[in-house]
């Protein structure tokens, strides 16, 4: 009997490589592939969340991969998300839609899909891999200036990290003598045990890691490309770089670093512990990134830098769990971590898509296009809205309760100071949040009139915004499953 | 009679190469060369790791091949990746007749 987990990998992959054939034959409507890629996607999407909701933690293809309910989560979000964007490129893409753009974006799926489930160092580098590479491609996808030269930063700052996670494995595999990561942990700890030089290498491959997770992952100081790719990059690729690749980031994150830190300190020195690190990351990510956003012109890279903000709040989980991996505020902290992974991916997403669409039919991207919106694309205006306002963290939108979470996690006396500063940059975010949303009700557009909103993008809207109010009333249930999901950190 | 830290010094030496080469070099193509010594070097390392195995203070005890598998893997994928940025670097050239990184600054904020 074939599980379902097996099942959707299959389907995957058998869709992205079949989905070029299409270009052989002659004059069909090419947005056919999109439909397909869709239907693929949904039911891909069906498969693991019934796998998901019975999980069995056994190991998979000779234990590269496992199925446990952390995996789920994050497969769940990366694969909704690419539906999101291909539903969108449905729209942006039609007239010269291409099956190879469905192709590309379908592998990139597999690839997070793979990801998420990894166990050895070696599935999560080819995962990595093909994740990242279509990726690359479809960020100059355009063909056009910007869209190359975000695709050149984008791919020369992406192999670069690549390499560098290359490294970290193979210094983690000469200390332990495998890739699996589990045993990868118990063999740090056993050298930590030893008193062995060789401890000094293995704090060097932990933070060739953070640097090379911490790209995908937009954490200052790596997140230089982050604002070029996504504003030059077609804005359904920046949705998915933005609300599904980053979250790929993250579990490697998870499953590799927080994984070490539970058995491994990466010096004796108590002012250079892995939880401090993570805390002046968290601090530099968040504050870098709403403060360059305040005076941004162009939305989408307004967008961008509120992405890096986010990425911070995500990190406060990643401080609380590697104080104490086993205290209370580290569960607190990893399930406010993942529940606002999944939080962020419906935020960001739609707030990308809403910019995509506004560029997409008025063909300017300053923040001069939103004057008036409210009254032109009501629809667009007020899932942007929605949106911005739950990336602010208002109650009773979903981002309250992931932030609340987070912020909690951290309120013991050691990293107060990270919370309030983490209260403190919400605040100071939805200063250009309302900013927004008071150019799109109040000031009056420069042109008048109704501007069309297309279905498949309306009907994105509606999902994302019903789930972003429905997880914000209703949030009970999105946290027990990140808890689960948090639990399986511990493994 | 070479032992593990030579390869090991080697291979930090040309990640460091390829380190200052990303930082110094503008052009798209040097970049590439600078990313793909990187990678070799850490190809180095696992070749080294796994012919010399010294895991003993981790608790591991064969010689393994696990290190020389990976090594494939990460020439394909190397291999792939040099494929896609070739690529994108030919339609650079193609729009600004150059292939010079610092040219490329028509978004800045």
């Amino acid at each position: 009997m074939i599980d379902f987990l097996t099942l959707a990998i299959g389907t995957l992959a058998g869709c992205s490589l079949l989905l070029p054939l299409l270009q052989l034959v002659k004059g069909r409507d090419w947005n056919l592939s999109g439909y397909i890629l869709a239907a693929v996607l949904a039911s891909a999407m069906v498969m693991v969340a019934v796998f998901t909701l019975s999980p069995s933690d056994l190991p998979w293809f000779g234990s590269l991969l496992r199925g446990d309910a952390l995996g789920g989560v994050f497969a769940l979000v990366t694969l909704g998300v690419t539906l999101m964007v291909t539903l969108a490129s449905l729209e942006t893409q039609k007239g010269e839609g291409n099956p190879v753009y469905y192709s590309l974006l379908s592998f990139t799926a597999l690839g997070m899909l793979l990801l998420s489930y990894s166990q050895d160092l070696l599935m999560l580098f080819v995962a990595w891999e093909l994740m990242s590479l279509p990726t690359y491609v479809l960020a100059g996808f355009d063909k056009k200036l910007r869209s190359n030269e975000a695709a050149v930063k984008y791919a020369v700052i992406g192999a670069m990290s690549s390499a560098i996670i290359l490294y970290a494995i193979s210094l983690a595999y000469g200390l332990t003598g495998s890739t699996q990561i589990s045993a990868v942990v118990q063999g740090f700890s056993r050298l930590l045990a030893a008193q062995s030089d060789a401890t000094a290498l293995a704090s060097v491959a932990i933070l060739l890691f953070v640097a090379g997770f911490g790209f995908k992952m937009s954490i200052v100081p790596f997140h230089m490309w982050i604002p070029d790719a996504y504003e030059g990059a077609p804005t359904t690729v920046s949705t998915l770089l933005a609300a599904a690749t980053k979250k790929a980031g993250f579990i490697a994150g998870i499953r590799v670093l927080l994984a070490i830190t539970t058995a491994y300190v990466v010096t004796q020195n108590p002012a250079f512990t892995m939880a401090n690190v993570f805390a002046v990351l968290a601090l530099v990510t968040m504050t870098v990134g709403n403060v360059s956003a305040l005076t941004q012109k162009s939305m989408t890279r307004l967008l961008a830098y509120s992405s890096i903000a986010q990425a911070g709040y995500i990190l406060i989980g990643f401080v609380a769990f590697s104080a104490d991996p086993q205290s209370a505020s580290a569960s607190i902290g990893m399930t406010g971590s993942v529940f606002h992974v999944i939080n962020h991916a419906l935020m960001k997403g739609a707030a990308f898509l809403a910019a995509g669409l506004v560029i997409m039919q008025l063909r300017r991207a300053d923040l001069g296009a939103f004057d008036g919106l409210g009254r032109r694309m009501p629809i667009t205006a007020f899932t942007l809205t929605v949106a911005l306002l739950a990336l602010a963290g208002v109650p009773p939108l979903s981002g309250f309760w992931s932030k609340l979470l987070l912020f909690l996690s951290v309120s013991n006396a050691q990293f107060g100071w990270l919370a309030l500063a983490a209260i403190l940059n919400s605040a100071f975010s939805l200063g250009y949040y309302a900013w927004i949303i008071k150019r799109m009700y109040i000031d009056e557009a420069d042109a008048p009139g109704r501007v069309k909103e297309p279905l498949w993008f309306v009907v994105v809207f509606a999902v994302a915004v019903g789930l972003i109010i429905g997880i914000g009333l209703f949030p009970q249930q999105a946290i027990n499953l990140s808890s689960a999901a948090a639990a399986g950190i511990l493994g | 009679m070479n032992s593990l830290s030579d390869f090991v010094i080697l291979s930090a030496f040309l990640l460091g190469i390829g380190i200052y080469g990303l930082v110094t070099k503008r052009n798209a193509l040097r970049l590439l060369f600078a990313v793909e010594i990187m990678i070799n070097a850490a190809n180095l390392n696992f070749i080294a790791f796994s012919q010399y195995a010294p895991f003993a203070a981790a608790g591991a005890t064969a010689v393994n091949g696990v290190g020389q598998t990976f090594v494939l893997f990460s020439i394909a994928l190397a291999a792939a990746e040099a494929a896609v940025i070739l690529a994108i670097v030919v339609v650079a050239y193609r729009i600004h007749q150059d292939v010079d990184v610092s040219e490329l600054k028509s978004m800045e904020g």
